[in-house]
């Protein structure tokens, strides 16, 4: 009682003196996400050319380079290939440096990793060092977008500019899972532009690439145990050879993102049975998978044998939504089978998503599934299922009342796909929404914002991205009480962080209208 | 071993053609069709052709294309002496009747191809070897590390090297003859290459070789070369399929261009690299920098330093430097950074920063003529402006100027009464008196085309018009003796979505020019990426494919464009080039929306959409 008190005590005087320097240094925070805790002053550093990344008395060695990797992507974002030759004038404040203090030595991206992280820069002292500590190499990673996020480029000094100082900046996510799907299925998308849209989703803190590889229109991953499966793809190179696919993760990995990956079964994938026809009920009746067959299972063994050297993530995405089953009654064989089985269609399908589930557990991974697993069967489900909500609003909190865990993505508000879901409908979709128990609050794992790919190439894919899926990733970050009421305070705040993306190369779209809509007329990217 | 397919790709729509035969030299089987032979004559251009040229100041002479390949003729003449045993040691020779049924997935397509049957495997670890004078460059070196990282990553993983030894291409070597590394209008872009069978006793024969003038015919060369490179998702090797390869290459036209407006929103500076690493795709050359307009004054002016205030925001502005790194970015691409300063209209930002410069506050367009101060500024400009910008050719604007402002002004009423002047002559003042200045600055002055259609008579001799409003503009033009550039906006206008890429192909500079002395005065042509919607978010989906369907029609020899069929050959071709494009990271729209930028209409490969 009285440490929460105490707690309640120290928040008011934050807010009391985030208030204060918000009043004297005059205008927003201009960062998305919104951190945690923001307290700032009224001075201007400049920031050395030359600005030093100290590790000193930090415990993580940094093996793999990737703080010192992230430390220099953050030094090419705030200079935006500027000539930085401006005078460094007499008495100003200059910052040396920054000095990152981790305190984990280990650097394993796994699920729910410490990303918190508290960031000062100091305005007085000489030489003046920002500073960073967190407890994860992948919370000073974040530190460290937050504070590109502080840096300005000033025109007429030409030199990096920090205002407000002195910072103090304590951050933490709110969800440890902030996830963005893309769909390399309906559309081919190049190594280049997944790594592109990997990086813009740094910049707004999102940290899960659920990677939907296959589906009913093409297959274009490399599976070593049944090499025929790739013959799916839509040509000879729009392929991912596994190799690929390691690089993704582990470009994914060094930027604090995992990668989910999705095999969507048994619905979604009639393109396996390109090069594998027998995974067909019948050569005329192509989805789903034949349940009858034990080689369905074998393959989806492999598959998941296959997966689990190369995404190391938690958790493996088995999907498991719109299954249509009537080729199962159409097909004399399968049809038989269930006769024998004594099983009507949902009895199968059930009985299909509970034996990939065991492949899956088999190979050490937890299991996503859509929703329409749990609608149907939910209290069949393996108990370490995380459910992934698309129908619509109101399934966390059943799902959640069931005890299982709970990923949020009602298409009405987060389905970029639907050009007409605004930006402020992304904000404002609350995935804790009549989920009161604070057990059952913490089923939820947090959300995703889904990029499926029917109209989706490597054309248009970060324009229907952004700026829509950042809103939502400012949601599944920020505390709650710290989030806007009404959108209208933070268009000002997103239309800056829209044409930060932009000043960084990511071809955001403007807020203003339906997702990807072209600017209506000529104007400045901060009104449109 | 492919097993089915869907769609319409086959598995040899993706491997590179044996032979075409429609590019020089022809082999014997192959005649010109009717349809080639009568595509240089235009009867509706003879009338056009009486007017004496002008007197020119030449271009800067650079040498022309001159096939001085010394290397590469010996190898065509050992390959030719050693035909019989060349046809040996390849298992599937050439064949002598290949005809042009199947297409060359390179864009642009270069002036001559011959290619065999043999599969080379290239080494990831592709050395550099570089010869001659102007080898040395080390734009060069940056360009070859630039195409290995294009034509290896996303790959570079895979390729696991298994020594030198292991791979047919081990090295690339690049012949410069010259060490001019200067790049103007019509410089040297030829180039020849060729990829050969592994080096064996007959040494002569094996290896990758570009050949170039300059530089800029190198990096061109290499372009090629990595579009000659396919990655094998079977054996994991980066592989040059049909070899071998010998290319003979120059471009058709000096001048190809892409217009891109920073004024109508401002495009940040990472944004500007992209558009030009894209264009050196497909080989343009002439980035035309529409800076200023009058929505927004985004480019620092030292000499006028409260220009830029009329910027749209303190941070959508481009420093001096800024400026240098793009044309230094562009310069390393072979790419020339044109500038434009739009007068008299199209200019009302300026006065943001310098309200005289409108003619009253509350009717701010046209400059104000009657004032020496707006000739004061537009010198300072470009005084500023010739130290960032080396091409010889600068855009002055000129077109869509609404005087109506200067008669509704006592003060520049008055002025006009006083030099006895219509709006009309003060517009013709206006223009001359700014090329005057350019001119001084040893600058060759670019004008829209109204300068031309309202006061052909008067301008300088110097002046390249740049046709925008309609077609049959680069006749009347170059029949008057001017050069011109052609951008109509019927096909070659970016913003319009409504011009489909085939619109865009059909584009040809020298429609209704058959006189040949008045068809080298049209320096080629450019397509417009004019920013009204475009920024950011959408200006390389305008921008690709369709611009890329002008690039081949003015690299490309008109004859082998001619005998291309539109809808099978082209597009398959475009398509490729398209899912290149991707490939590369850039935005590419599909080819086949009507309207441009639209998404893909539903699932598919790049290679059908």
């Amino acid at each position: 009682m009285a440490s929460a008190l105490s707690r309640l005590l120290l928040l008011l005087v934050l807010l009391l003196a985030a208030g204060l320097c918000a009043s004297a240094a005059g205008g927003r925070v201009d960062l998305w996400p919104m951190p945690a805790s923001v307290a700032r002053g009224a001075k201007t550093l400049l920031v050395s050319r030359d600005l030093g990344l100290s590790t000193a008395g930090s415990k993580y060695a940094d093996a793999r380079g990737v703080l010192r990797d992230a430390f220099q992507r953050m030094l090419a974002v705030v200079q935006l290939d500027h000539v930085i030759n401006g005078t460094y004038y007499q008495g100003a404040p200059v910052l040396a440096g920054i000095r990152v203090d981790v305190r984990s030595p280990d650097d394993e991206l796994n699920f729910g990793v410490d990303e918190s992280y508290k960031l000062s820069v100091p305005a007085t002292g000489s030489p003046l060092y920002a500073q960073i500590e967190a407890q994860t190499v992948y919370g000073a990673l974040h530190a460290l977008e937050t504070f590109s996020q502080l840096c300005h480029f000033d025109f007429n000094a030409r030199l990096i500019e920090l205002h407000s100082a002195p910072w103090t900046i304590q951050d933490a996510p709110r969800f440890p899972y902030r996830g963005l799907l893309i769909d390399t299925s309906r559309h081919y998308l190049p190594v280049p532009v997944i790594k592109s849209v990997i990086d813009s989703m740094t910049f707004s803190k999102l940290n899960v690439l659920h990677w939907h590889i296959v589906d009913e229109q093409s297959f274009p991953l490399q599976i070593p145990s049944f090499p025929k499966l790739w013959n799916g793809a839509y040509s000879y190179s729009e392929r991912y050879t596994m190799d690929d696919a390691i690089d993704i993760v582990q470009y994914a990995e060094k930027r604090g993102v995992n990668v989910l990956a999705e095999i969507d079964v048994p619905g979604h994938a009639l393109s396996w049975g390109v090069g594998y026809p027998s995974l067909w009920p019948s050569a005329i009746c192509k989805e789903p998978l034949d349940v009858s067959s034990d080689f369905t299972f074998q393959v989806i063994n492999g598959i998941l044998s296959d997966f689990s050297k190369i995404f190391k993530f938690k958790f493996v995405h088995l999907g498991g939504d719109e299954v249509n089953t009537s080729c199962w009654t159409t097909t004399p064989r399968i049809k038989s089978w269930l006769i024998q089985h004594g099983m009507n269609e949902s009895d199968a399908y059930r009985y299909f998503v509970l034996r990939a589930q065991k492949i899956a557990i088999s190979h050490g991974y937890d299991i996503i599934n859509w929703e329409e697993t749990f609608n149907n069967f939910g209290d069949k489900l393996d108990h370490r299922t995380v459910v992934h909500n698309w129908l619509g609003s109101g399934v966390a909190e059943k799902v959640v009342a069931a005890g299982l865990r709970c990923i949020v993505s009602n298409q009405d508000q987060w389905y970029l796909d639907h050009l007409d879901a605004t930006w402020e409908g992304f904000y404002m979709n609350e995935p804790l929404t009549n989920i009161y128990n604070p057990a059952q609050q913490k089923l939820v794992l947090g959300g995703e914002v889904c990029m499926w790919g029917e109209h989706i190439d490597a054309s248009d894919i970060q324009q229907t991205i952004w700026p829509r899926a950042a809103a939502a990733a400012e949601r599944l970050w920020t505390p709650i009480e710290k989030l806007a009421k009404a959108t209208t305070s933070v268009t000002a705040r997103l239309a800056r962080f829209r044409c930060l993306l932009n000043q960084r190369g990511v071809a955001a779209a403007p807020l203003a209208g339906y997702g990807r809509s072209a600017p209506s007329e000529p104007g400045s990217c901060q009104r449109q | 071993m492919w097993g089915k397919f869907r769609g319409p790709i086959q598995e040899n729509a993706l491997s590179l053609c044996p032979c075409v035969c429609i590019l020089a030299p022809r082999p014997r089987s192959c005649q010109p069709s009717p349809a080639q032979s009568l595509s240089n004559s235009n009867p509706t251009t003879q009338q056009q052709r009486s007017a004496p040229p002008a007197t020119l100041r030449p271009l800067p002479k650079m040498p022309r294309n001159r096939p001085a390949y010394p290397l590469l003729r010996l190898l065509l003449l050992a390959l030719a002496l050693g035909g019989a045993a060349a046809a040996r040691r390849d298992p599937a020779p050439l064949p002598a009747n290949a005809t042009a049924a199947s297409p060359v997935y390179l864009w642009p397509l270069p002036r001559s191809v011959a290619s065999g049957s043999r599969t080379l495997t290239v080494d990831p670890g592709l050395a550099l070897d570089p010869q001659g004078p102007g080898g040395g460059a080390p734009a060069l070196a940056e360009a070859f590390q630039r195409y290995r990282g294009l034509v290896f990553a996303p790959w570079a993983r895979n390729a696991r090297r298994a020594g030198a030894a292991a791979y047919d291409v081990a090295r690339l070597t690049v012949l410069v003859a010259s060490a001019n590394d200067t790049l103007a209008l019509g410089v040297d872009e030829s180039y020849a290459i060729y990829v050969g069978a592994p080096a064996g006793a007959d040494a002569i024969v094996g290896g990758a070789i570009i050949e170039a003038n300059t530089i800029y015919g190198a990096i061109r060369g290499l372009e090629t070369f990595s579009q000659l490179c396919v990655f094998n998702y079977d054996t994991k090797n980066v592989e040059v399929r049909n070899a071998p390869w010998h290319i003979q290459d120059a471009p058709r036209f000096a001048f190809r261009g892409l217009l891109l407006d920073t004024s109508r929103h401002y495009l940040p500076v990472d944004v500007i690299k992209q558009v030009i690493d894209s264009m050196s795709f497909a080989k343009l050359n002439v980035l035309h920098w529409h800076i200023i307009d009058e929505q927004s004054f985004p480019l620092e002016v030292p000499s006028y330093p409260n220009l830029w205030k009329g910027s749209y925001t303190k941070w959508e502005r481009y420093t001096v430097e800024d400026a240098h790194d793009i044309v230094n970015y562009a310069k390393k691409r072979g790419i020339n950074v044109m500038a434009e300063v739009d007068v008299p209209g199209h200019a009302e930002s300026w006065g943001y920063g310098y309200p005289k410069l409108w003619p009253s506050p509350n009717c701010t367009e046209p400059l104000d003529v009657s004032s020496n101060f707006t000739f004061e500024v537009i010198s300072g400009i470009l005084s500023d402006m010739r130290k960032i910008f080396p091409f010889g050719l600068f855009h002055l604007g000129g077109d869509e100027v609404y005087t109506g402002c200067w008669n509704l002004t006592p003060h520049v009423r008055q002025w006009l009464n006083e030099h006895n002047m219509t709006t009309k002559d003060a517009y013709k003042y206006f223009v001359l008196r700014a090329q005057e200045l350019a001119i001084k600055l040893d600058w060759i002055p670019v004008n829209w085309e109204e300068t031309f259609n309202s006061f052909k008579e008067n301008l300088n001799p110097l002046t390249v018009v740049h046709n925008w409003l309609g077609p049959g503009v680069c006749p009347k033009v170059v029949a008057k003796g001017f050069r011109c550039i052609m951008s109509n906006q019927g096909v070659w206008y970016l913003d319009h979505l409504d011009v489909p890429w085939e619109d865009v192909y059909s584009g040809e500079p020298l429609d209704g020019i058959s006189d040949k002395d008045q068809q080298k005065l049209v320096l080629g042509g450019e397509v417009c990426m004019w920013g009204e919607t475009a920024d950011t978010s959408d200006v390389l989906q305008t921008i690709w494919p369709r611009a890329a369907a002008a690039a081949e029609r003015l690299w490309s020899p008109l004859e082998a464009i001619s005998a291309q069929d539109v809808e099978t050959t082209v597009l398959s071709r475009l398509h490729y080039f398209r899912c290149l494009l991707n490939h590369r990271g850039i935005a590419a729209a599909p080819v086949t929306n009507y309207y441009a930028r639209r998404p893909p209409i539903g699932p598919g490969s790049c290679f059908v959409q």
